[in-house]
């Protein structure tokens, strides 16, 4: 136990000190700090210029009215909406790049609400554009014009405002207003970016180590002075202690930042983010490391370079990046059969559960039996590691054939 | 009590048997020269007292143990493969080797810092591995070996790569080890290289001993077997000598290989008889190489395998 302390000391300090390291550990808060500064600066005006990117609001949109029922258009209108007489001819100005958009309302729009779009190709504002607030409120306007009072009228353009409130632990109602909801998306979001770096680095480190340690050689003089176990669990304890600083790091200077944003910006300041949230992150940070951190030792002592192993070892982060790729589909429905799959499946369950955690309530049989997964695989990899890693180190400029692979399993 | 004990080892790879059944021991506080050509099996045999490849059958014991990692940290063992932590400072790797050989940290500072003083390293302890020069790394790593204040050093080929300064150097610091009463297992393929230092040597070839015991002895009775002669006239040389093996040429001077009924003085006798004017006649003492190539030739190729290549685990 003495040695795998010193092995794990001496991991943490000498990558402790690597400048790749620090930068990436600083970067993240200086870059939180950067946009918090520039929101804070520019105030609700950096928000609207961001709308406006997408938004098509002042947009001129051109119309063909089969119904009759927007002829002509409503005084308040007439700015941005263009009336033509006929297909043709507001298609030909579409052609001629006089209009980016041409709506053609259907002679049955009462019943069908049919209204066909047209833009050029290139225009992706243009589509957007035919859906916009704009459009809504035209339509409602003209339909309703003279039929209704105009507070009404009003409101039947913008029927919602709400105002979440959620209960807290008490039972109590508290409004975190807006701001509360999308850091309730967003929160989950950076943490799984957070874990699944933090989990990359320092398997990665692990990895170049080995790698470092195979091609200077030094290996020999390791093997001789104490056992691949203990050197294997010295390096996974030592840069998951690295790892978990890091993460620590991050997240109270985050609190930090949020402190200071709740300040500048006024926003209403309970965090949503509960400790059980928190403490299942570190549970499936450690577990998400053990395994990746496993793997990536037997590669990298598998690997005849280096290089070699950090190529072995992508094969692995596949697993990890899954969802990722899956993200959007995770966001629109964080209970679908896909969701609740990849944070079963064990490389990619860290990320998709801390997702999840932040978008919905998981039922807790699917915790228990993501975490019963995950800890089942990191038990294998362990063992499978170790006697791998045993086979690996010192095997120079030879690649371990996947029967040697076999054999050092089965010699238990 | 004998510091390094094997029986009857043997270990085979796929196509050859790196190790074949080879026995012997080292004494407690002697150098032993464990020499042969490259692919002779020196490594391997070294790689399974160090525990790090496990040996087909036969024993070895190590102060009495069988190898385990409690051996190993009363072992030095230089390895062939030469291996620091490039991105280091030179004393931290000093320190952190020596501490998983389970020195204490305070008492491994003060023997690395004493220790880069002799070999006139002082200087460089917080420079980074990689800065130093091959020359300088060959030194430390002679240096890591001998850290942890071992009771047996085992080096494979300790003088690879060294310069004939340094190689002086090195070689004062293992027969200081010797006066501490410390055994030195040393492993060449340059035998001429080791011979004046080695107390005892084993010379293996093909996995096999071919020759074992105290140098002095072997010396002895290989030495008589060769004869230097120096004529005035080198074209003097009587062309046939009875009891005579070989005879190699090099100017003026001769190197007779006596054969199994031949004697120095008959060779002194039929040249006197021939009247060859001898100017210089030596009873020679044979270099180590010569004892092995001879012997060798004797026991005629009992491998038919190449030994080209060290076979590593």
């Amino acid at each position: 136990m003495r040695k795998v302390l010193l092995v794990a000391r001496h991991e943490f300090l000498t990558n402790l000190r690597r400048p790749g390291f620090i930068f990436m550990t600083l970067f993240v808060p200086v870059l939180g700090l950067v946009g918090l500064a520039v929101v804070s600066l520019a105030g609700g005006r950096a928000a609207n210029l961001l709308r406006e990117q997408f938004a098509p609001e002042g947009r001129p949109i051109a119309y063909v009215d089969h119904s009759g029922l927007f002829s002509p258009a409503l005084p308040q209108y007439g700015k941005l909406f263009t009336q033509y007489p006929g297909e043709a001819q507001a298609l030909q100005a579409l052609r001629d790049r006089k209009e980016t958009t041409v709506l053609v309302i259907a002679a049955d729009y009462l019943q069908s609400g049919k209204v066909a779009a047209y833009s050029l190709r290139s225009g992706f504002s243009s589509q957007v554009a035919s859906d916009s607030d704009t459009v809504r409120s035209f339509l409602i306007d003209h339909l309703v014009e003279g039929k209704i009072d105009p507070p009404t009228a009003a409101r039947l353009r913008d029927p919602l405002n709400v105002v979440p409130v959620m209960l807290d632990q008490d039972g109590k109602p508290s409004t975190t207003g807006t701001t509360g909801v999308v850091l309730g998306f967003i929160i989950p979001y950076l943490m799984s970016i957070l874990l699944i770096m933090t989990i990359f680095t320092s398997s990665g480190y692990l990895l170049q180590g080995i790698g470092t340690e195979k091609d200077s050689r030094v290996i020999e003089l390791l093997v001789s002075s104490l056992s691949s176990t203990q050197l294997m669990a010295g390096k996974i304890l030592g840069l998951g202690a690295l790892g978990l600083a890091q993460v620590l790091f991050w997240v109270l200077s985050g609190w930090g930042l949020l402190l200071l944003a709740s300040g500048l910006l006024a926003l209403a300041g309970t965090l949503p983010v509960s400790l059980p949230q928190i403490g299942l992150s570190i549970v499936y940070f450690l577990l998400g490391y053990l395994l990746f951190g496993t793997l990536m030792a037997a590669a990298g002592a598998l690997g005849t370079s280096l290089r070699e192993g950090q190529q072995i070892a992508g094969i692995f982060s596949m697993g990890a990046a899954l969802p990722f790729m899956a993200i959007s589909f995770i966001f629109a429905n964080p209970n679908s059969t896909l969701a609740v799959v990849l944070s079963y499946f064990p490389f990619s369950a860290p990320v998709t559960m801390m997702l999840r955690l932040g978008l919905t309530q998981v039922p807790w049989y699917q915790l228990l039996i993501s975490t019963a997964l995950l800890v089942g695989a990191v038990l294998v990899s362990l063992w499978a590691g170790a006697k791998v890693f045993r086979l690996g180190l010192l095997m120079y400029g030879k690649r371990a054939s996947p029967t040697e692979v076999w054999r050092a399993l089965r010699q238990a | 009590m004998q510091t390094i004990r094997i029986n009857n080892l043997v270990k085979c790879y796929a196509d050859l048997c790196a190790v074949d059944n080879l026995s012997f021991e080292v004494q407690a506080g002697e150098i032993f020269g464990l020499l042969g050509p490259n692919g002779a099996g020196k490594t391997s045999t070294i790689r399974m007292i160090m525990d790090i490849i496990r040996p087909d059958s036969g024993s070895i014991e190590i102060m009495g143990q069988p190898p385990s990692l409690r051996t190993m940290e009363r072992i030095g063992y230089m390895p062939e493969e030469r291996g620091l932590y490039p991105d280091l400072k030179l004393l931290e790797c000093l320190v952190y080797l020596a501490e998983l050989k389970g020195m204490p940290r305070s008492r491994a500072r003060a023997r690395a810092l004493d220790l880069l003083r002799r070999v006139d390293l002082s200087g460089y302890a917080g420079q980074k591995v990689r800065a130093l020069s091959k020359g300088m790394q060959q030194k430390v790593q002679f240096i890591v070996t001998i850290m942890h204040e071992p009771e047996l050093v085992i080096l494979d080929e300790p003088f690879q790569g060294l310069d004939p300064v340094n190689t002086e150097l090195i070689k004062a610091m293992i027969v200081e080890l010797k006066h501490q009463n410390v055994s030195v297992v040393m492993s060449s393929h340059l035998m001429n290289q080791v011979e004046q230092m080695c107390d005892r040597i084993l010379l293996v070839d093909h996995g096999q001993a071919k020759l074992y015991g105290p140098l002095h002895e072997i010396k002895a009775r290989y030495g008589r077997r060769t004869v230097l002669v120096e004529l005035s006239n080198g074209e003097l040389f009587p062309g046939h000598l009875q009891g005579v093996l070989r005879v190699t040429r090099s100017g003026n001077q001769y190197e007779i290989v006596l054969a199994e009924d031949g004697s120095p003085a008959s060779v002194l006798e039929q040249l006197v008889a021939a009247r060859a004017p001898i100017a210089r006649f030596e009873i020679g003492s044979m270099p180590l190489d010569q004892i092995f190539i001879s012997v060798v030739a004797e026991h005629g190729k009992t491998s038919s395998v190449p030994a080209d290549k060290e076979h590593r685990a």
